[in-house]
């Protein structure tokens, strides 16, 4: 039996009125890839906070080694030796990866200016002995794919030292290529005896990656088990408490006035994407399923006028959109954008509510906006998409990150748009929130408007899509009915 | 609390098998000798720290957050205790008038800045549109004889016209900010200059609205009347104004979102670049009625800007705690950083003792001070809901 690296007892800890964690018992040993799953707000993310010195006002016991600890801030993690992979990238595009590998402690000639050759190399060999020889350390970090930035971003933080390395979701952004890359990697540290903290939505790769797995449920340890004495079904039903309860809506035969297009999309070429083709209906969802870099994002960005591009007509319910066109004329239209990046799209400082009605505000409150409407508006939007805790005037950055996503949908669902265009919306989402926020998307289709789902998550697509496009650089490779299909003939097609 | 107390703190020393950090160990005696003195400072921070932190935590969080948020508010009110308390000539009607007529021109001023820093802009051609918009009214006086009101309107025009021409140059050729207006405030110092061709008017070649404006009292003519009362009176009212449109109106609304998330305002169909163009126009316009205010108190008009206008209006915005970075503050804010600064800046006047060569640079550090309780304190604290 492999020794105990890290030990937390009796953790709790509190914000404002919501307790995050309730007394919560954890170990970590020495090369043991140890999962972490739960729900949206279950407190995963706060307790890897702690232990990476995120936050420090916590009640409780954290052991490192044996001894007890109380970090203050991330470097002090760090030294100690516990580094934190984060979910948001955290490198710089425009610096070298040799760079970002060292960022903050680049080593120094005598002169004590950059040692550059010794920094190439050390990058060089460190990358060649995870198996990533194909780098070129020289080039700058954002030439590559993001799952290699991804790797750059392990790496940065074992070279700082760090023991334990907690990953957050490392998988959300890659392609499948990618991620088995990634897995490949994790292996190699295991080797290294390395202890590793993974936190993942994806079951089938905890199932792949885990030794041990912990569940967490509204704030409380549920259990930990040995990978070998579990399966997918046991640890949904032990991460939902519940049975799912949460199916989407069924879907109503597809409108009878089939012929009535609402977006119609001709020819569209520009940055990455060539000749896209395509036409969303009335009470229909359509699905454009691509991986990470097909250009399918920014073919939706170009719809909203976010993204410039060369050629292609663009026509919203019969009225074609002026070339070069801007967001707000997109939204006049009739199109509603709800984007990949919350961080774009979101006022984290702000009140919820307000998230929720700005784009309304001409209809709510005129030119004097007053906030008892435009609670009337924002209150039933956030209970219709279940938004937790369900406060309207708490700022939406102390939500998480599916509460967010499901605020950022709830914005379009008081006064729906004629399409609504959702980029990967259920990005990073546990199961019960994705069938949540599908079920609206659902709704609204049910209801005669236009739905554009745009995802790199096979899953999704399948759930609500009436039609599928599948997108593979640039250009779109095939177009079916949602009938019989699964996973391995989607991913077939890329 | 108890887990804390017992815990020992974990800094300073990498771990052990930090290889790469030891191979590029060369430079790594300038980090040690470095290290060692931050080390010891950190350790004596961290003594008073861990018998504050404790103090802190047993206020009520209400409480808290007042103090915090209110940081601005507080240090107004010590502001006025100690140079009360240390002066027998602060706390005197007489001076408040005196505080009130000083800080008016700066005010209007800095309702303008307010609007243009909630949205993360910056414009740095006021005080020279001030002095330009003043030049041109004095000039359709003095010189080519026309009657009031149009050298009072031309003068407000030429505000307006130059606040639009920097939102144009902004929003539509996209230079940002920062260049735009320093162009713009070159731009409006030259012409002011070239229409003056350097020649300074004094009292009786103003325009009569313009003195009127500048230094008309209020409360009769006797010793009781409030000096640069119609001033002052304006000041307010300007606030006032910029307190109503940013609070209660759709536009206001927009002017923040702009400034904390412009991409997600854009997201949202909110025309940032309309909102730009705005705020630079409307502190273009505050510029030309400070210009004709400042002016009319000094009963003189200079054929070049007052350098200290610029640093002056955006010193009081910033003071009363509204971010550089925009979204957060507000003419609230603006008012008691005005009021703060005014009477920073006059109390020290009022120490007879006082080096007058040393004043500013004492006024510095005050200044210093008094940003730093205001912005660190209220940046911690969460934004207040409006």
């Amino acid at each position: 039996m492999s020794s105990t690296v890290l030990e937390l007892k009796g953790i709790s800890k509190q914000f404002r009125s919501v307790q995050a964690l309730k007394s919560v018992d954890f170990d970590l040993r020495e090369g043991e890839t140890h999962a972490l799953v739960g729900e949206n707000g279950a407190g995963k993310s706060t307790l890897v906070r702690i232990l990476a010195g995120v936050y420090d006002g916590y009640d409780g016991e954290f052991l490192l080694n044996g001894k007890h600890v109380h970090f203050h801030t991330p470097k002090e993690a760090l030294n100690a030796g516990i580094g934190m992979i984060h979910q948001e990238l955290s490198t710089m595009p425009v610096l070298s990866v040799a760079e970002n590998l060292f960022l903050g402690r680049q080593p120094l000639t005598r002169f004590g200016t950059v040692d550059w050759k010794k920094m190439e190399r050390i990058a060089r060999e460190e990358l060649a002995a995870l198996g990533f020889s194909e780098i070129i350390v020289t080039l700058p970090l954002g030439t590559n794919s993001l799952g290699i930035q991804q790797v750059a971003e392990v790496l940065r933080v074992m070279l700082s030292g760090a023991k334990v390395l907690i990953m957050d979701e490392p998988t959300s952004a890659l392609s499948p290529a990618e991620v088995e890359r990634l897995i490949q990697l994790i292996d190699t540290l295991r080797q290294q005896k390395r202890s590793i903290l993974y936190i993942s939505h994806f079951l089938e790769e905890v199932m792949r990656v885990a030794d041990r797995i912990t569940v967490l449920r509204d704030g409380r340890k549920v259990d930990t088990l040995e990978r070998k004495d579990t399966n997918i079904n046991q640890l949904i039903s032990l991460i939902l408490g519940r049975q799912v309860n949460a199916t989407l809506p069924p879907a109503l035969p597809e409108a009878t006035e089939r012929d009535h297009i609402l977006l119609e999309v001709k020819d569209l070429s520009g940055g990455v994407f060539t000749n896209v083709n395509f036409q969303v209906l009335a009470g229909q969802v359509l699905g454009i399923y691509g991986p990470i870099g097909a250009g399918h994002f920014d073919v939706a960005r170009a719809i909203f006028g976010m993204y410039r591009f060369d050629r292609g007509t663009i026509i919203v319910d019969g009225e074609e959109l002026p070339g070069n066109f801007s967001a707000r004329q997109a939204i006049k239209r009739g199109l509603a954008y709800a984007t990949e990046s919350r961080r774009r799209s979101m006022f984290l400082d702000e009140p919820i509510y307000r998230n929720i009605t700005l784009p309304h505000l001409p209809r709510i409150g005129g030119f004097l906006p007053n906030p008892a409407h435009e609670l009337e508006v924002a209150v039933p939007a956030m209970t219709r998409t279940n938004v937790q805790p369900p406060d309207p005037l708490n700022p939406a950055g102390k939500l998480s990150g599916g509460n967010q996503q499901k605020v950022a949908i709830a914005r379009w669902i008081t006064f729906p748009p004629k399409v609504l265009i959702a980029s990967e919306p259920t990005r990073g989402m546990d199961v019960g929130a994705k069938n949540e926020v599908l079920g609206i998307l659902r709704t609204l289709r049910n209801e005669h408007y236009g739905v554009l789902v745009v995802s790199s998550e096979p899953e999704t697509i399948l759930a609500v899509s009436d039609q599928i496009l599948v997108m593979t650089h640039g250009r779109i490779v095939a177009q079916m009915e949602n009938k019989n299909l699964d996973k391995d003939s989607l991913m077939r097609l890329i | 609390m108890g887990a804390q107390a017992e815990s020992t703190d974990v800094k300073g020393e990498p771990a052990a098998e930090t290889k790469a950090i030891q191979e590029t160990g060369r430079g790594l005696w300038i980090r040690r000798l470095i290290a060692i003195p931050m080390g010891w400072i950190r350790r004596l921070i961290a003594i008073p720290m861990g018998w504050i932190r404790p103090l802190i935590e047993r206020i009520p969080e209400v409480w808290r957050r007042r103090l915090t948020t209110l940081a601005p508010v507080w240090t107004l009110l010590v502001v006025w205790l100690f140079f009360s308390l240390q002066t027998p000539s602060f706390a005197t009607r007489a001076n408040f008038n005196n505080i009130l007529a000083q800080v008016a021109t700066p005010g209007i001023l800095a309702v303008g800045m307010t609007f243009v820093l909630l949205t993360g802009e910056i414009d740095l051609s006021i005080a020279a549109v001030a002095a330009l918009s003043a030049e041109v009214s004095v000039q359709l006086y003095r010189v080519y004889g026309w009657d009031e009101p149009i050298p009072l309107i031309a003068a407000l025009l030429t505000g307006l016209l130059c606040g639009m021409g920097s939102g144009i140059i902004s929003t539509i050729i996209r230079v940002p900010t920062f260049m735009a207006t320093l162009a713009m405030s070159l731009i409006a110092e030259g012409l002011t200059l070239w229409i003056s061709r350097g020649r300074q008017f004094f009292y009786t070649e103003i325009s009569p609205w313009t003195l009127w404006i500048g230094s008309k009292k209020i409360g009769g003519t006797g010793p009781g009347a409030l000096r640069n009362g119609m001033m002052i009176l304006l000041c307010g009212l300007i606030l006032l104004i910029g307190y109503l449109v940013l609070r209660y109106t759709r536009f206001g609304r927009y002017v923040y979102m702009t400034g904390a998330n412009p991409s997600a305002a854009r997201l949202a169909g909110i025309n940032t670049k309309l909102i730009v163009f705005s705020v630079l126009t409307i502190c273009g316009f505050t510029a030309g009625v400070a210009g004709i205010a400042a002016q009319g108190r000094l009963g003189t008009a200079l054929p070049q800007p007052q350098g200290t206008f610029l640093i002056q209006a955006i010193a009081c915005v910033v003071l009363g705690g509204t971010s550089l970075t925009g979204g957060k503050g507000g003419i609230w804010q603006t008012t008691v950083g005005v009021l703060t600064y005014g009477s920073l800046t006059n109390g020290l006047d009022n120490f007879r003792n006082i080096d007058s060569f040393a004043k500013t640079f004492i006024t510095g550090l005050v200044l210093l001070g008094a940003l730093i309780v205001n912005i660190v304190f209220a940046g911690r604290a969460p934004r207040d809901r409006t």
